[in-house]
């Protein structure tokens, strides 16, 4: 099998590559450095390449299989994490020059469970700084340029796990959502993102954006990957209170069952008629609609008149963004990015009352959409207001994006949402459709997830790399 | 009354309030964004929730 052969596979391809010995651990792991190497002076998708690392793990995996101990899918295949998702040892600078010495000491919750699993991390993946600043395509830690056209940007903030996953530079990746950060970027890059319920995924040792609202989760080319990496991240972890209660299903076992008699809600009013859709993403998104409807399922129109409000709740949660920074910020700002510099202040200028108001209205809107995911089994609608812009049409007057409607509301609530790509706009950049479920119904939200993806051949389509250069 | 003297009057007050003390670029990139939102913060403030509307536990 050739390099680019193996990197041009999905997670699932890789990890059966490896384990019926077609390659090894380390030939995988090689090929993906070299491509890494070859590719990402352009495409900016790593901050830190661990090579050496990365072989290590990948001849202690090979040794392990090669005694028959097969610790799970996972096993040997190469994957990457989020730059705010530490690892022992290895600098951790959430795109930020504020840690660009940082090295923590431990692994992270989500760290520690895939080195369980047996997979190997290649490197630390490009960001928006602290998960919150503006794209940037200079500095020290430039966040990544998207492969489908180089031109523009990936979204973010974990625009470099977009980055890497669409373009082969891993199989897998971590990224950690607060307002759309993992769905962002899947859908311009044309993967699936997962943002599990919240307390599903431990955030200990991830560095916090909005404690509040901050979820880690998978980003793969398929929905299988994303069920597999799931599958070793869940669960509870003491060092993180938000997940005691966190209820761990098997999220491979129904990914087959297809949607007949599945009821799907869409939020019509808020999503698919407001003026800023972009024209190609309605379009792709209909016709996913009408694909799961011919597959047995229903689709009703359903509302929630709180979503109105939602970007302006999720606006208050900035308090917590500064509350973080805070003593950083008065010492050190010109250490940060204006983009990141100017929102951290808008955090201190909310007052008390009005995140109390949030609070109360936040409740108001939870109480809504759980009682109409009594009533349907999941939410669906488009994925993205619009596909990947151009660097400088990038607006950096706003404080949040009017597109985040897409994916701010779930972060408030809380629930599983899943971006699986539905097409391509007539200039070729990728658009998704979403969906959301019920608190820790992550196994039916993947089914249906998995229903259209296998309709389609959206998934198995690859950027090309003859487009990965400047000039 | 929404004059540009008004606004900046506010926003110069809640600077004052949160404490902070910025340099002239970063107050004006500020003042724009804060003024950019203003609408939002305003809606949320008009929304009156009921005497049983408890924020989440």
């Amino acid at each position: 099998m050739s390099a680019d052969g193996l990197c041009d596979l999905d997670l699932v391809g890789v990890s059966e590559a490896i384990h019926t010995g077609r390659v090894s651990s380390v030939e995988a792991t090689e090929a993906y450095l070299r491509r890494i190497e070859h590719h990402d002076g352009v495409l900016h998708a790593y901050i830190t390449v661990m090579a050496d690392r990365a072989l290590a793990a990948a001849r202690a995996a090979d040794a392990e299989l090669q005694h028959g101990e097969r610790r799970g899918p996972l096993h040997g295949v190469p994957l990457g994490l989020k730059d705010l998702i530490a690892c022992a040892g290895v600098r951790m600078t959430a795109g930020s020059r504020v840690l660009a010495d940082h090295v923590p000491e431990r692994d992270a919750d989500a760290t520690e469970r895939l080195h369980a699993a047996g997979a190997v991390i290649l490197g630390k993946l490009s960001m928006h700084e602290f998960a919150f600043g503006r794209p940037a395509i200079d500095g020290p830690f430039p966040t990544g340029r998207n492969p489908w056209d180089v031109r523009r940007e990936p979204a973010g903030s974990s625009s470099g796990s977009g980055v890497a996953v669409a373009a082969g530079l891993c199989a897998g990746a971590l990224g950690s959502d607060t307002g759309g950060s993992i769905r962002g970027p899947a859908a311009r890059c044309g993967i699936v993102g997962l943002k599990p319920t919240y307390g599903l995924v431990s955030r200990r040792g991830v560095v916090p954006m909005d404690w509040s609202l901050d979820h880690v989760g998978p980003m793969t080319r398929t929905v299988r990957d994303t069920a597999i990496i799931l599958q070793a991240i869940a669960g509870h972890d003491p060092g993180d209170p938000s997940t005691r209660d966190a209820r761990v299903g098997d999220y491979s076992a129904q990914l087959e069952a297809g949607v007949r008699g599945t009821r799907l809600g869409l939020p019509r009013r808020y999503y698919v008629d407001w003026p800023g859709l972009d024209a190609d993403v309605k379009t792709a998104a209909l016709a996913a609609f009408d694909e799961l409807r011919g597959q047995g399922a229903t689709i009703a129109d359903v509302d929630a008149p709180t979503l109105d409000l939602a970007p302006a709740i999720w606006a208050t949660f900035l308090s917590e963004v500064y509350e973080y920074h805070r003593e950083t910020l008065r010492d050190r700002p010109q250490d940060y990015r204006e983009g990141l510099r100017i929102r951290a202040w808008m955090g201190a200028l909310v007052t008390a009352p009005d995140f109390l108001r949030a609070q109360r209205l936040r409740a108001r809107l939870r109480r809504e959409v759980l009682a109409l995911l009594d009533g349907v089994d999941a939410l669906i609608f488009p994925g993205q207001a619009a596909p990947a812009q151009r660097f400088e049409d990038i607006s950096t007057k706003e404080l949040i994006a009017p597109g985040s409607r897409y994916t701010n509301p779930w972060n408030l609530l809380g629930l599983p949402a899943i971006v699986v790509p539905s097409g391509f706009s007539r200039n070729g950049l990728p658009v998704s459709i979403q969906i959301v479920g019920r608190p820790f119904d992550e196994p039916t939200v993947l089914r249906i997830a998995r229903a259209y993806e296998r309709a389609t051949d959206w998934h198995t389509r690859r950027p090309d790399p003859a487009g990965w250069r400047l000039s | 009354m929404n004059s540009d003297a008004d606004l900046r009057a506010r926003f110069d007050a809640e600077l004052r309030v949160a404490g902070l003390q910025l340099g002239e670029r970063d107050s004006e990139l500020l003042f724009a964004m804060w003024a950019e939102h203003l609408p939002q913060r305003e809606a949320l403030r008009a929304t009156v929730p009921g005497p049983d509307e408890e924020p989440l536990a």
